[in-house]
């Protein structure tokens, strides 16, 4: 019963919307060949495709209106395996040719092309569409890759993959309110998880230019350094298999997007991980409120025991918890937020949430091609005191009034 | 979960296990299964076990189940609703060892059949190889399946003899009609115009969503195949069957020389229904939008109804009604869904403003408002009391079914009610006025041997969220069902 309802002691009917909510998942496979290589005795490419495509059907099961998307995170770029582009080049080549072009993405509405083969006798025509997605662009993307390419670089394009993923998330959020969607966090997709299998063991080089400069942008292109930064804001969780190695950064990822880090102990038992530990990832409703505010209360006192990774939360956030709080988006007019850390200036387009250290050349975001205006650029950003501060910030005034009242602790 | 979704979960909790065990040999029952009849939590639990291979001790569940939204008696009832549908079996008590759960063995392989792909028994449909006519598009299945059904409903509605009758509708085949006879949705009176007239279970048929209302149908029709026993028509098959139907893709044609001789003679009732399009001297049917959105969850089919609606607007084409959609057959997607959406908005003042140009759907308002204005594509009424002996529930469930998009994601959003309580209050009021009494359909336990089996058996009907009513002074207690209680009782004097 509500609080208004109490007042007359009544007993009230009342009708919840109590359908399930749909989600959107998206998987971020590393497919750099390295890491592979190394695991190929353990759990080979083929087989830990197995597992994840049964397990991106169990999601899809679970309600009509879910959908997947899946992004292979390569040595050299981020690309998307499910749903394709249209248009895409066959032989795997950089994607979008234009990186101001806005990327058609096809969804599962496109199902009944005329062109595709018809589907299979034996499995659901989704879960097949999907797979032949998948084993097509990861083929074509396997045969693209060069010698190069992997002598080139150890590394794999997480953050490229994450912007994308993020990017596409943001453009399948359905609008609130027409032309509102942008600056309003939809509670009604917070459930919307991105899923993260870190395959490789991060290389050593790369972790050390990770870890002691915080809140710039390594990535040298668009997005931002942490990748938990983004996805917190839009209050979307980031979920972590790692097969091997250490996965740090990741696991401060999920810390803060409050979602979940498993370490795989035998990675030969994938599947079960996957459909275990991530199986209730999308939270019932009902239950989704009272744990989110359960974990946002536990994270809470985490972070005060954890000093240290709330120093990185707090980086990423962009000043968060400690003793400012941003008004953020709903106090933006512009369609850049300006967000200023410690020491400078970052630049944030509103749809993708991509951080540019300075403005773009045309002010188009470089990933989502969006035109950006700069509102108020200049201006000073209003800042809401967090309730702690508020108090003692009233407290002192008081003392400093010398009314001599005490002041409750 | 939806209405259509109760009434096909209490006819299949009276089938015996054996049924269970055939209807889970198709790879798509068991998908159907585990998307439309389970709960949210039973769906995690049972994805958590499927590749278990080990049973699983039943108090590691309480991880998702956390002690402030109920916790234990969540948790005991997600169980017996997957026990009830022999999904999920669970170890006897024993005070050595702790209780364990697994998936039984026909769902567990049904399911990773479904999941992996594979099998040879063709359970989502085979495709049709021979060539297809370009005319059958979704946009002419959506318009066929939306006539053939509103061909039904106009024929329960008018029955009734309220206004607007509709011009140049031929009524269902006799068939049909028989079936609503015999399902007592309509009932023949001499003294009314068309000569039949509609009942009680009519109304609540009518103001059924869509989905509900397939399933009314459907199950009527599963029952009647079951009193005729000699009419060659096996239940279980047909019911297996209409769950290939839900897997199978729209605007795909497939191949009927691929089905078994009981399941091609069930096409021609099916045609009937509107579920599938049969077209003449061909060996290929198409499955129709009502039959692959069978098993879709309730949020899938606000979309889906609203692609219905966009692609096959005003269908009678009746003078004065103006389409407003813009989306034409091909745009009948899904994500079409801005602009062309439809719906009901009420407001707390009992006003109705219904964007509808279906003069159906005006007709099953007018049971129970009083229409004030009509524009092109949008009526406005007033709520007035119930007459016609329509239900509270029955105007509530179907003010919630069709609420408009605007009002549905609002609630959502801010956690209110669907529906201004305000609103709900009054249409029960209005009922408690006129009848004070609730009956609750059920079984009363009484005569018990012990006090003992009286609280046990009581103790666990409440576990399982059947009890309604009980009396410890005379030991007397009253449930809504029976089936797992009677299974409790027997595994409790087996262990004696």
């Amino acid at each position: 019963m509500t609080v208004q309802d109490a007042v007359d002691a009544s007993e009230h009917y009342e009708i919840y919307n109590t359908d399930d909510i749909p989600s959107l998942y998206t998987i971020i496979i590393d497919t750099n060949p390295r890491a592979w290589a190394a695991l190929n005795d353990v759990l080979p490419l083929t087989k830990a495709l197995a597992n994840i495509l049964i397990f991106v059907n169990s999601h899809l099961a679970f309600n009509n209106s879910n959908q997947v998307a899946l992004i292979a995170s390569h040595t050299n770029r981020a690309v998307w395996l499910y749903p394709t582009a249209p248009d895409q080049n066959p032989h795997g080549q950089r994607k979008p040719q234009n990186p101001n072009d806005d990327i058609e993405m096809r969804d599962a509405s496109f199902t009944t092309n005329k062109q595709q083969p018809p589907p299979p006798a034996n499995k659901y025509p989704l879960f097949a569409q999907i797979e032949r997605s998948l084993l097509s662009s990861l083929r074509s993307l396997i045969t693209a890759t060069t010698t190069e390419d992997i002598t080139s670089t150890t590394t794999t394009q997480i953050s490229g993959a994450l912007t994308l993923a993020l990017s596409h998330i943001n453009k399948n959020r359905p609008p609130l309110r027409p032309g509102k969607q942008l600056h309003r966090p939809n509670p009604q997709f917070s459930q919307q998880v991105l899923r993260f299998h870190n395959l490789g063991r991060r290389p050593r080089r790369r972790q050390r230019r990770f870890a002691p400069r915080r809140g710039r942008g390594w990535f040298g292109g668009a997005a931002r350094a942490h990748p938990g930064g983004q996805p917190a804001h839009a209050r979307i969780a980031i979920d972590t298999l790692a097969l091997r190695g250490s996965a740090t950064f990741l696991q401060q990822a999920s810390y803060i997007t409050r979602g979940t880090f498993i370490r795989a102990q035998e990675p030969r038992g994938l599947l079960q991980y996957l459909m275990f530990g991530f199986g209730s990832g999308s939270a019932p409703q009902g239950l989704a409120a009272a744990g989110n505010q359960r974990s946002q209360q536990q994270a809470k006192k985490e972070d005060k025991a954890n000093e240290k990774a709330a120093n990185a939360a707090a980086a990423a956030k962009g000043g968060g918890n400690k003793g400012q709080k941003f008004l953020g988006s709903n106090a933006s007019v512009a369609d850049l937020l300006v967000t200023p850390s410690a020491d400078s200036v970052d630049f944030r387009a509103a749809i993708c949430l991509s951080i540019f250290c300075e403005v773009p050349e045309g002010a188009e975001c470089l990933t989502c091609g969006t035109k950006l205006a700069l509102g108020n650029y200049g201006r000073r950003i209003p800042v809401l005191p967090s309730k702690a501060a508020a108090t003692a910030a009233v407290g002192g005034g008081q003392q400093a009034n010398g009314n001599g009242t005490t002041v409750l602790k | 979960m939806s209405l259509g979704g109760q009434q096909l979960l209490e006819y299949l909790e009276k089938l015996p296990g054996t049924a269970f065990r055939r209807l889970y040999q198709s790879p798509a029952t068991a998908l159907a299964i585990f998307r439309r009849m389970l709960s949210h939590h039973a769906k995690v639990i049972v994805r958590g076990l499927l590749y278990m291979p080990d049973p699983f001790p039943l108090t590691s569940l309480d991880i998702w189940f956390p002690p402030e939204s109920g916790g234990k008696i969540h948790r005991d009832r997600t169980i017996a609703a997957l026990r009830s549908l022999h999904v999920l079996q669970v170890s006897p008590p024993g005070k050595d060892r702790t209780q364990e759960i697994q998936i039984t063995t026909s769902f567990k392989k049904g399911l990773q059949l479904a999941f992996e792909g594979g099998g040879e028994d063709g359970s989502f449909g085979v495709p049709s190889s021979l060539p297809v006519d370009p005319t059958i598009d979704i946009g002419y299945l959506d318009k066929y399946a939306r006539k053939k059904w509103d061909d039904i409903l106009h024929y329960v509605v008018n029955s009734l003899g309220v206004q607007s009758s509709s011009e140049g509708v031929s009524g269902p085949k006799a068939s049909v009609k028989e079936l609503l006879l015999a399902g007592r949705l309509v009932e023949r009176r001499p003294d009314t115009r068309t000569g039949i007239g509609i009942t009680q279970a009519g109304f609540t048929f009518l103001l059924q969503e869509s989905n509900a209302q397939v399933w009314t149908l459907l199950l009527l029709w599963l029952e009647a195949a079951d009193h005729a026993a000699d009419s060659g028509m096996d239940s279980i098959d047909m019911l297996s069957f209409l769950f290939m139907l839900s897997s199978l893709e729209l605007g795909t044609a497939y191949d009927t020389s691929a089905l078994t001789e009981t399941r091609r003679n069930m096409l021609p009732s099916l045609v009937d229904f509107g579920l599938i399009y049969f077209p003449r001297d061909t060996r290929q049917f198409f499955p129709t939008r009502l039959a692959t959105t069978l098993t879709s969850t309730a949020s899938a089919l606000r979309t889906v109804s609203s692609a219905f609606t966009a692609a096959t607007a005003n269908p009678s084409g009746e003078p004065g009604t103006t389409t407003s959609t813009s989306g034409g057959p091909a745009g009948a997607t899904p994500a079409d869904k801005t602009g062309t959406s439809k719906g009901i908005i009420i407001e707390t003042n009992y006003r109705i403003y219904a964007y509808t140009t279906s003069p159906l759907q005006i007709a099953v308002l007018a049971l129970f408002c009083q229409l004030n204005m009509r524009f092109p594509n949008m009526v406005s009424a007033a709520l007035r009391a119930i007459g016609f002996g329509i239900t509270a529930d029955q105007i509530i469930s179907y003010l919630h079914a069709h609420a408009h998009q605007q009002m549905v994601r609002e609630a959502t959003v801010t956690g209110k009610t669907v529906l201004p309580p305000t609103v709900v209050d009054q249409i029960r009021l209005w009922q408690l006025e006129n009848e004070r009494m609730q009956t609750t359909a059920g079984f009363l336990f009484k005569d018990f041997e012990s006090t003992e089996e009286y609280a046990a058996l009581s103790r666990y009907a409440e576990e399982i969220g059947v009890l309604v009513w009980k009396n410890d002074k005379r030991q007397l207690f009253f449930a809504s069902k029976h089936e797992q209680l009677r299974d409790y009782l027997k595994s409790r004097k087996k262990g004696e």
